[in-house]
């Protein structure tokens, strides 16, 4: 039995660790690339959002490495996610590909039922040792979130183009081959001292983008064309709540202190709207409501036919909070030149609004 | 005396303005890109400067619009800003008072939202370009009429045609339906530039507020039907503001004028001799990794200026090598 599941971001990087220790064989298909989207678009439905065509060409990818067994999250009360497991499984038959897909339940309190795959997955592994395998994977995602959250303080004030993105890149790479707590402690601290100690220009006091939006293309930067490291390069600092350990802390049973960040968000958008609508919308528009005293300007970025976010942005536009969004929707046809004019022209308008709030604060004193 | 130079390189045309220190324009010109924007702007450059009286020296150049980082390599250029930013200050030196400005090229459309003589909103079509200027190009075309025509055939009309102005191909297929039902082509003109305003409000100003004064710029803006129909769409009045149709290289040059004067650096403008230069353009896939991005590159007698296209920075950092 040889496993496989999709990218999303470095998410590969702890199921990896997870595996590696449980002796389950575990593939990496390549990291998402131009032909992974192109197979993903071709065996497709037409009307799919990017997560869908992505993960499918994922999954060719993997099987073409001989991958027999593919984990895919699904379940209902979603979005048309929920039937995406389904749909490829289909597909992959219909190309002659003989697997199974394991759905996982990806809602908050579903870890369980993870733990319970990873049982069956192991041969009947005995739980001390699951347990043991799953804290180090946990520990390799806490790491490469915060090495993450220190690459995007960094990028709007380095003082060489690129360097923290190179050092990113390497610290991927060695929390990736740390095989043990040690090593992992050791990578982490090693670049993110690194990171920090970067040369930085003088006194830039950069503006602040909140990213927020569906999970998929907020997590996976090849869907969002880079987007962050884009508005890094244009001086801008990101700032994100969704992670993907965020995911992690609704399990009482791993992380007891753990608070639901979740509940915060979906107070903060009460006013405007009292209900899931699926996917991420919820959180979107109660992340507009909670940022908007904080942040500079908000990116909102959604799958192309995402009907939930599709909802969270018309409600957005009508919120008495008051924070330029620019929406961005993210599908095959998106080009880098059309969106970096619109990036462009948002950094500029949130520098002039600024500017204009500054000289309103200095008239009334 | 001083003056500033704006271009703006867009997909279907090419302007240039040159501003003196006042703000006030002493040449411009507007020309079809015809998908060579290399040698546009070179052309481009001859001609302004034949326009130009003498003991004008430019003391500062900013290019704007699709091609903009091509053409800043070519010219020099000491600001290299986007075309919404530059419509947007383009606008405001003529019409200062602006809330909405609307702007439809050749292949773009966009919405501005002004307050307070700042940005606060902006929306770009973005899967469709139907209502372009490209498009009424191709109708006016198809039917055997030079794109004036269109305009004024357009006016004459009294019971216009209901036309589905969603795609392209659809507003085509819909105009021709009417056309064999036997309307009468004036109507079925004035139907389709109502159809193409009711598409960009719904497409490009997706639910935005257009409050007054909204200028109208952009090549389109010369339809007078177009503006008529916004104008019944919108129950306002629409400014157009002299010389529309250039009004992203004359934000351009103001924007260059402001920098130049702040940070008092001397214009890396590489003169109008330029013109004669022979640049050669060509591109490349790149094999560093499964992406195979194309590259595109920019020489001049086997140096390369400049490289674009990657996912990565990989050539980027390597310019010049």
């Amino acid at each position: 039995m040889r496993i496989a599941m999709p990218h999303m971001g470095n998410l590969y990087i702890p199921f990896k660790a997870l595996f590696q220790r449980l002796d389950i064989d575990f593939v990496v298909p390549p990291l998402n690339n131009q032909r992974t989207l192109s197979l993903g678009v071709r065996y497709s439905p037409e009307g799919m959002c990017i997560p869908f065509k992505l993960t499918l060409g994922n999954l060719i990818e993997a099987a073409e490495l001989g991958a027999d067994t593919l984990i895919m999250p699904g379940g209902s009360g979603i979005c048309r996610l929920g039937y995406y497991a389904r749909i490829q499984e289909q597909i992959l038959h219909d190309l002659g590909y003989n697997v199974e897909m394991v759905q996982v339940g990806v809602s908050q309190r579903k870890l369980v039922g993870i733990l319970a795959l990873v049982k069956r997955l192991s041969n009947n592994a005995p739980w001390l040792k699951i347990i043991s395998a799953f804290r180090f994977g946990l520990s390799k995602l806490n790491a490469l979130d915060r090495v993450e959250q220190a690459v995007q303080k960094m990028r709007p004030v380095e003082q060489t183009g690129g360097a923290a993105n190179q050092l990113y890149g390497q610290a991927v790479a060695a929390i990736d081959q740390a095989d043990d707590d040690a090593a992992l402690r050791k990578a982490e601290a090693e670049y993110i001292g690194r990171l920090h100690r970067l040369d930085k220009k003088a006194s830039v006091r950069p503006l602040v983008v909140g990213v927020i939006g569906e999970f998929y293309v907020v997590l996976e930067p090849f869907s969002n064309l880079d987007v962050e490291v884009e508005l890094g390069k244009l001086g801008v600092e990101v700032r994100r709540t969704t992670f993907i350990s965020g995911w992690t802390r609704f399990s009482l049973f791993l992380n007891p202190l753990g608070v639901n960040e979740k509940d915060r968000l979906h107070k903060a958008a009460r006013p405007y709207l009292k209900r899931d609508v699926g996917g991420e919308g919820w959180e979107s528009v109660g992340e507009k409501v909670l940022h908007a005293g904080h942040y500079d300007g908000l990116i909102h970025l959604a799958p192309f036919t995402c009907m939930p976010e599709i909802v969270a942005q018309n409600i957005m536009s009508r919120t008495r909070e008051d924070i330029p969004v620019l929406t961005i929707l993210c599908d095959e046809q998106i080009t880098k030149t059309g969106m970096l004019t619109r990036l462009e022209a948002f950094v500029d308008l949130l520098g002039r609004r600024r500017r204009a709030k500054q000289l309103v604060g200095a008239g009334c004193e | 005396m001083e003056a500033y130079l704006g271009i703006d390189v867009g997909s279907v045309t090419t302007k240039l303005a040159v501003l003196d220190k006042g703000s006030e324009v002493i040449a411009h010109l507007y020309m079809r890109t015809q998908g060579n924007p290399v040698a546009t702007v070179q052309r481009g450059l001859e001609q302004v400067r034949a326009e130009l009286p003498a003991g004008v020296e430019i003391c500062g150049v900013a290019t704007t619009g699709s091609a903009r980082y091509l053409a800043g390599v070519i010219v020099g250029a000491d600001l290299v800003k986007n075309e919404i930013t530059c419509h947007a200050v383009g606008a405001l030196s003529y019409v200062p008072e602006v809330q909405t400005i609307i702007e439809i090229g050749g292949q773009d459309s966009k919405i501005i939202i002004i307050k307070d003589g700042v940005v606060t909103d902006f929306g770009m079509n973005t899967v469709c370009a139907a209502g372009t200027g490209s498009f009424l190009d191709h109708q006016a075309e198809r039917l055997n009429m030079g794109i004036e025509d269109f305009s004024r055939r357009a006016l004459e009309s009294r019971t216009p045609v209901r036309i589905a102005g969603r795609c392209t191909v659809f507003a085509e297929s819909d105009m021709i339906h009417k056309q064999q039902m036997g309307h009468r082509i004036e109507d079925i003109l004035y139907g389709l530039c109502q159809a193409l305003v009711r598409n960009y409000l719904n497409n490009v100003g997706l639910g935005k507020e257009v409050r007054p004064p909204v200028a109208f710029q952009g090549g389109v803006a010369f339809n007078r039907a177009i503006v008529k129909a916004f104008q019944e769409e919108l129950h306002t009045e629409i400014v157009i503001p002299p010389r529309h149709e250039v009004m992203g290289a004359i934000g351009a040059a103001l924007l260059v004028r402001d920098e130049v004067s702040i940070s008092g650096r001397a214009s890396g403008f590489k003169g109008f001799g330029i013109s004669g230069i022979k640049y050669h353009t060509s591109s490349f896939e790149c094999k560093a990794c499964p992406n195979v991005c194309e590259i595109a590159q920019l020489s001049h007698e086997k140096k390369v200026l400049a490289r674009w296209g990657g996912r990565c920075d990989l050539w980027e950092r390597n310019q010049g090598n």
